[in-house]
C-alpha cells in the first residue's frame, strides 16, 4: 500500500442528501508510473472519481491520500498538491485571452516564481516534443482541437506533476484529431508518467493501460490487466458494456 | 410667416441671449456631466465590493473553512438586502431620502446628489459584474484551480480579464442610462440641466426654447457616449480572434 502514489479509500459522493449517489464507496490504489484507464457507461461516476483526485468534486466522505496526505482533510492546503497533479479537461480549457506560451508558463511563474526565460524555454522544449513549436505565439482560437488538447497536456507538464489526470480527453475532438492526442498520451505512458484515465477508447485502454477499471453506479465492478477485463470479462455489466462499444 | 420666425427668435433670445441666459445650460452641461462620472465612479467601487462578496459566496461557500465563513455570508446578506432595497425603490425616492433625512445636515447638494447617484448605482453595476463573471465557462476556473493555483489568482489572472469583455460594453451603458436619471437631481437644488432649463422657464415664462434645447442636448450627449460604447464594444471583439 505504501508504494500507492494514490490511495482512495471509502470515497462517496451524494446529491441531495443521498438520494443520488454519484460516488458509493469507491476504494482504489494507484501505483507510481502505472497507467489506469477508467471505463463504463456514462453516468457511472468514472468523471467524477477523477474530478474527485484534485478535489475539483468535493467528496461528501472518503479519503484521498495522495503520496501519504489526506488531501480531503480540510486543513490540507489543497493547492500546493494540486501542482503536482496535472489534469487534462475534455474541453482542453485553454485561456483564450492568454497565448500559448503564457498559457504554459502562467503556473510556473506565479507558483514557482520560476525565471520567466527558464519557464518560456521549458514550455518550448515541450511544445517541441508534441510538434506546435511554431504555435507558441498563437491564441487558443487558432489552434484545431487536437492541437489545443495537445497543449492542454503540456501545460499541464509545465508543473513537472507526479500525476497527470485525463477527463476524457479525446472524447469533444473530430475522429480525425484523436490519434495525434493518444500520441501524445502514450509517449508520456512510455516515458514512466503515473496517468488516470477516463476515456471511451478501447483501443487506447488495451494497447496503453496497465490497468482497467470498470464503473457502475458509483461503484467499481471489476478490475483488472487490459487482458482479463477485455478478454476474459466476469461481472454481467462489464459484458453487456463490451459487448456495446467493442 | 414671417411673424412666427420673428416670435421664435423673439423667444430664443429671451431664452438664452438676453441677460447670458446661456450660461444656465453651460453650468447644467457641466454638473450633469461631473455627477455621473463622479456617480458612476462611487458606484464602480461599491459595486466591485458588492460583485466580490456575492460571487465568492456563490462559488467559494461550500468549500470555506475558518473564521471567515460567518463573516461571508453575513455580508452576502447585507449585500442582497441591499440590491432588493435599491432596485426595489424608485430613485427618485432614494434621492430624497438621501437628502431630506440621511444627509438633512450637510449644504454640499452636488455631494448629496453623487452619494445618492453612486449607492443606487452601485446595485445595477454590481449585476452587471456579477453576471460578467458568472457568462466566463466554468472550465477556466477549473483549469486555473487544476494547475495549483488559488481562489483568488484564478479569478485576477483568468476568469476577470474575460469577464472583462462582456462587463466593460455594459457598464458604459449604464454609464449612459445614468446620465439621464441625473435629471431628476434638481428636485433636491442641484443645477443640473434640467434644472438649468427650468430655471429659464421660471424667469422667461417660456417653455418652448428651454425644454426642447435641454432635450436636445440630452439627446446629443447619449449619442456621443454610445458612438463611442460601439467603438469600444468593436475593439473587444477584434481581440477575441
Amino acid at each position: 500500500m505504501s508504494d500507492n502514489i494514490i490511495q482512495v479509500n471509502g470515497l462517496k459522493k451524494h446529491y441531495n442528501g443521498g438520494e443520488i449517489r454519484a460516488l458509493d464507496g469507491v476504494e482504489i490504489g494507484i501505483k507510481r508510473g502505472e497507467v489506469v484507464v477508467i471505463v463504463g457507461p456514462s453516468g457511472s461516476g468514472k468523471s467524477t472519481l477523477l474530478r474527485s483526485l484534485n478535489l475539483l468534486e468535493t467528496p461528501t466522505e472518503g479519503a484521498i491520500i495522495f503520496d501519504g496526505v489526506d488531501i480531503n482533510d480540510k486543513k490540507v492546503n489543497i493547492n500546493l498538491h494540486r501542482q503536482r497533479m496535472g489534469m487534462v479537461f475534455q474541453h482542453f480549457n485553454l485561456f483564450p485571452h492568454k497565448t500559448i506560451l503564457q498559457n504554459m508558463t502562467l503556473a510556473p511563474l506565479k507558483l514557482k516564481k520560476m525565471p520567466k526565460a527558464e519557464a518560456e524555454a521549458k514550455a518550448l522544449e515541450l511544445l517541441k516534443r508534441v510538434g506546435l513549436e511554431d504555435r507558441a505565439n498563437a491564441y487558443p482560437s487558432q489552434l484545431s482541437g487536437g492541437q489545443k488538447q495537445r497543449v492542454a497536456i503540456v501545460r499541464a507538464l509545465c508543473m513537472d506533476p507526479d500525476v497527470m489526470l485525463f477527463d476524457e480527453p479525446t472524447s469533444a475532438l473530430d475522429p480525425e484529431m484523436v490519434g495525434e492526442v493518444l500520441d501524445v498520451m502514450k509517449d508520456l505512458a512510455r516515458g514512466g508518467m503515473t496517468m488516470v484515465v477516463v476515456t471511451h477508447e478501447m483501443g487506447f485502454a488495451r494497447e496503453v493501460g496497465s490497468r482497467v477499471v470498470f464503473m457502475d453506479e458509483g461503484r467499481i465492478l471489476e478490475e483488472g490487466s487490459p487482458d482479463e477485463v477485455f478478454g476474459n470479462p466476469k461481472c454481467d455489466r462489464l459484458k453487456e458494456f463490451l459487448a456495446k462499444v467493442l | 410667416m414671417q411673424e412666427f420666425f420673428a416670435t421664435l427668435w423673439r423667444d430664443f433670445h429671451t431664452a438664452f441671449i438676453e441677460d447670458n441666459r446661456w450660461k444656465y445650460i453651460v453650468e447644467g452641461i457641466q454638473n450633469t456631466l461631473i455627477l455621473t462620472f463622479f456617480a458612476l465612479v462611487l458606484g464602480v467601487v461599491l459595486g466591485v465590493i458588492i460583485a466580490a462578496v456575492r460571487s465568492t459566496y456563490d462559488q467559494q461557500y461550500e468549500r470555506m473553512t475558518g473564521p471567515a465563513k460567518p463573516f461571508l455570508a453575513v455580508g452576502n446578506w447585507i449585500c442582497k438586502v441591499y440590491l432588493t432595497v435599491i432596485r426595489g425603490t424608485p430613485s427618485m425616492v432614494q434621492i430624497l431620502i438621501i437628502f431630506f433625512i440621511i444627509m438633512a445636515s450637510s449644504n454640499n447638494k452636488m455631494l448629496c446628489g453623487i452619494i445618492a447617484f453612486g449607492i443606487n448605482s452601485a446595485a445595477y453595476v454590481a449585476e452587471i459584474i456579477r453576471g460578467g463573471i458568472m457568462s466566463v465557462d466554468p472550465g477556466q476556473n477549473e483549469a486555473g484551480r487544476s494547475l495549483g493555483l488559488g481562489y483568488v489568482q484564478t479569478m485576477w489572472f483568468i476568469v476577470i480579464p474575460q469577464a472583462f469583455k462582456s462587463i466593460l460594453p455594459a457598464l458604459a451603458n449604464e454609464f449612459i442610462v445614468l446620465l439621464k436619471e441625473t435629471a431628476i437631481a434638481g428636485y433636491v437644488g442641484v443645477t443640473d440641466l434640467t434644472r438649468g432649463a427650468n430655471i429659464i422657464r421660471g424667469v422667461t415664462y417660456q417653455s418652448f426654447w428651454p425644454l426642447l434645447a435641454v432635450a436636445g442636448v440630452y439627446l446629443i450627449m447619449v449619442m456621443f457616449f454610445s458612438w463611442l460604447v460601439g467603438i469600444l464594444e468593436r475593439r473587444l471583439k477584434k481581440s477575441e480572434r
